[in-house]
């Protein structure tokens, strides 16, 4: 029997560009359970799929040992066989199946091709009562909501007998009184001898389940430490520990008024009744000021933004007060009007066309101001106005005519300012201003921001990269599971204490 | 003078790099392959049949390639060009002036147009469903109104639409088809309107965060489709003096694969008119090349489906290329 159960022995592993994963050693002992924390973006999750087998064996560097020996984890199957089963963050349902099929997902009781279904619902009728969910084993899973969900995934890895679960985020869709339930079978799990890997940002749970905690940031093992014999400051300060290079340019600008208020903004959960993803929220930006949004993934951060902008509508409570007067929002079409914009998260799922062009794009917000000669689209006029703000932006292409799935995630972004710029705007609304974007697109974006804001504009700012977050913002407000849970001004912004009140 | 020649430049070389330019080389082959084996398919008489056929594919396969544009669908063409035949010679035979006959026979495609765009855009349900569910309703309306008999009664001015040509030679029906599509054409790549619809088709999401109304957009154009399938079926009664039950039996796959050959994406956001152009008269020309070289009709529909799958397969093809990049 060797002393570990499960070691990565000087992983490594690199992506275009980033390194993701940089010489990192992590073991796990028999009925252990390790936390790994970090910030986002620190590793976590590709530590995960190279357990899972999802990076297969081959696609990085370093060893894997399994009870001492070597094991080449070629793909997700063959992790199965060693026992390793994962629970991911998000909800892993065929919704349309019963509750029973899904429990016994790729695992059905039987002999042969035949499934012996009385043993599957009677089994199935057991873990329902275990775990205090009120449902028939023939009801459809999506009737369920997403903390039941949740649950069952994890009695789906536990009744393959495994020896390693990995957990990622499990908690970011459940409720209280479900965070409870999923620590009390993890406790049983451990007393049986299974091994956790429970990956988490958030504290509090790491410090009542973890045995040890491993801090990974920016892909490199930080420190791995008895629970007992590290304190919550210290791992804070581990986790976001780094210095700040000047990739950072603040201008500085004479903040004026305030120009948009949000008062007891709610927002309903999109999946889970009764919970509210943004909870009685208030907050002013004014003018020329950029107003940091801060908060873990998942936070509900995004959708402040979504709801103010009219995005999203179902579920959404605000009262929105532009320049003093009270404003009715119930879409984009009336946020636009009204003077705001909206860089979005996800560039190809809703930021950009990505089969037109450089130049359609650009318009795409702003049809109405197309140049006209009579009924039709004034070509030049509008090439050449393209072409100004191309250039101001120094966006990298062959041309305006360039179809955007061309150009580089620096450039795309680039081109989704300029379908704002061009229009006059009063608020600008970014989330995750660079992601995915290279380091010197990055500077020039920051340049571009710090011009808006002399300009007179206004921008709000959700952004998960906490250098950027703290150089950028004049002020940052901190969401933590829907509430708002600090705020801080310059030069009162620090790493610790928006990460101490993002996990609060 | 120099200006000219620059902007033609930069035409030619805008053509050269569409999608619908594809369509034009089998065109040229099968037209040569036919009159190499009957040269009385090169005869003016022949050609403006050709024409003729197509014509009727493009009145609504123009509005339609808009539709196909917005990434949606409409498999009820046919039926409802049938209705408006029949609701324009009923209204004609009791008697109704042929101008308000006319405004009858479109109102009811305009109405079904409308109900379609409700189904698909407020309910969300799939275009594809929906207008089947539609094609056999209205199909059964036409069927249980005329007793599965032809309506006649066009008054003769009615039957100069159908029948007419301009200089004694050429067809009424295939200047109307011309005009309409340099329409639709020019709305699609000139205006404010056509811009609107590449974002709905390309990205709905992206285009309604841009504050482009896409649920306005997407059911104006279901409404125009019907209202232009309807044209056709009007059009069509005037051609044969009355309106016929089973008149536009089939079009529908027949004009979609039109715009699809002409390089109009079945995913939306890409397509031109032009494309849809050429690609109703290879249509054409394939039906009428068949009866030329005396190839039983009935290998004509095996035709059109072998080359409905071919295009579709070569758009899926167009996508995957322009995703890889």
């Amino acid at each position: 029997m060797a002393e570990y159960l499960l070691e990565m022995r000087n992983v490594t592993k690199k992506f275009p560009g980033v390194v993701a994963l940089n010489n990192v050693n992590l073991n796990l002992k028999e009925g252990e359970i390790l936390g790994v924390c970090g910030e986002n973006g620190a590793g976590k999750s590709t530590l995960m799929k190279i357990l899972s087998g999802t990076y297969e064996h081959g696609t990085y560097e370093g060893k894997l040992y399994y009870n001492g020996e070597e094991i080449k984890l070629t793909n997700i199957s063959v992790a199965q066989q060693h026992g390793i089963e994962m629970i991911y963050q998000e909800i892993n349902m065929v919704l349309g199946c019963n509750i029973a099929e899904n429990l016994f997902l790729g695992n059905l009781p039987g002999k042969g091709k035949l499934v012996d279904f009385k043993k599957l619902y009677k089994d199935t009728e057991e873990i329902l009562k275990y775990l205090n969910i009120n449902a028939k084993p023939t009801d459809k899973v999506g009737r369920l909501n997403s903390g039941q969900m949740q649950m069952l995934a994890l009695m789906r890895a536990y009744i393959k007998n495994p020896k390693i679960l990995v957990l990622d985020e499990p908690t970011s869709a459940l409720t209280n009184s479900e965070v409870d339930q999923l620590m009390n079978i993890l406790k049983e799990l451990k007393s049986k001898g299974v091994s956790c890997i429970y990956i988490s940002h958030k504290l509090e749970e790491i410090y009542r389940i973890c045995d040890r905690v491993l801090v990974l940031r920016d892909g490199h093992v930080i420190g791995c430490h008895d629970i007992n014999d590290i304190d919550e400051q210290t791992l804070i300060e581990e986790m976001v520990g780094r210095r700040v290079g000047n990739l950072y340019p603040k201008v500085q600008v004479d903040i004026g008024e305030e120009i948009l208020r949000v008062e007891d903004l709610v927002v309903a959960h999109p999946r889970i009744k009764g919970k509210n993803i943004v909870n009685h929220i208030s907050f002013g930006v004014r003018r020329g000021e950029i107003l940091g949004i801060g908060g873990l993934v998942g936070a509900g951060r995004s959708e402040i933004l979504g709801a103010i902008f009219g995005q999203l509508t179902k579920g959404v409570q605000k009262r929105i007060i532009l320049e003093g007067k009270e404003c009715i929002i119930n879409s984009p079409i009336d946020a636009i009007r009204a003077g705001i914009g909206y860089v979005t998260e996800e560039r190809k799922l809703n930021g950009l066309v990505m089969m037109l062009s450089i130049r359609d794009n650009t318009y795409l917000a702003s049809l109405n101001e197309l140049p006209t000669k009579g009924p039709f689209i004034d070509d030049k006029e509008e090439n050449k106005r393209t072409l100004e703000i191309f250039n101001r932006l120094s966006i990298k292409a062959p041309s305006i005519h360039t179809v955007v799935n061309k150009l580089s995630g620096g450039n795309q972004q680039k081109v989704i300012l300029a379908k704002w710029l061009i229009k006059n705007l009063k608020v600008l609304f970014i989330d995750e201003p660079t992601k995915g974007v290279d380091v010197g697109a990055r500077a020039e974006i920051y340049t571009l921001l710090g011009e808006l804001v002399k300009n007179g504009i206004s921008i709000v700012m959700v952004s998960s990269d906490l250098p950027e977050l703290m150089s950028l913002s004049d002020r940052v407000i901190v969401i933590s599971n829907g509430h708002l849970t600090g705020e801080f001004s310059k030069p009162d912004i620090t790493e610790e204490a928006v990460m101490r009140a993002a996990i609060k | 003078m120099g200006e000219n020649t620059k902007t033609n430049d930069s035409i030619l070389k805008k053509i050269l790099s569409k999608n619908e330019i594809g369509t034009l080389f089998p065109l040229v082959f099968l037209c040569v392959v036919v009159t190499i084996i009957n040269p009385n398919f090169m005869t003016f008489s022949n050609i403006m049949d050709v024409f003729r056929t197509a014509s009727y594919y493009l009145i609504v396969g123009a509005p339609l390639t808009l539709l196909l544009i917005a990434a949606d669908m409409d498999l009820s063409i046919g039926a409802v060009t049938a209705l408006g035949g029949v609701c324009c010679m009923f209204a004609m035979r009791a008697g109704v002036p042929m101008v308000p006959s006319i405004l009858i026979g479109l109102a009811a495609g305009a109405l079904i147009g409308i109900f379609k765009a409700w189904i698909i855009v407020d309910c969300e349900l799939p275009a594809l469903i929906v207008t089947l569910g539609i094609q056999y309703a209205v199909n059964g309306i036409v069927s249980i109104t005329t007793r599965g008999l032809s309506v006649s009664g066009a008054t003769k001015a009615f039957k100069v639409l159908g029948q007419g040509r301009i200089f004694g030679r050429i067809y009424l029906t295939v200047i109307i088809a011309l005009i309409i599509a340099i329409i639709y054409q020019l709305i699609l790549s000139k205006t404010k309107y056509g811009r609107s619809l590449f974002a709905v088709g390309g990205n709905p999401e992206t285009a309604r965060l841009a504050g482009i109304p896409v649920k306005k957009r997407r059911k104006e154009i279901h409404v125009i489709v019907s209202v232009f399938a309807a044209l056709t079926g009007i059009l069509m009664a005037s051609r044969f003096s009355s309106a016929q039950t089973n008149a536009g039996a089939g079009t529908e796959l027949t004009v979609m694969a039109a715009a699809i050959i002409g390089g109009t994406s079945l995913f939306g956001g890409s397509g031109s008119v032009i494309g849809s152009i050429l690609g109703c008269v290879l249509l054409a020309v394939i039906s009428n090349g068949l009866v030329l070289i005396k190839v039983d009709s009935f290998w004509q529909n095996l035709i059109f489906g072998i080359i409905l799958l071919i295009s579709v397969a070569i758009d899926k093809y167009r996508q995957k290329l322009s995703n890889a990049a």
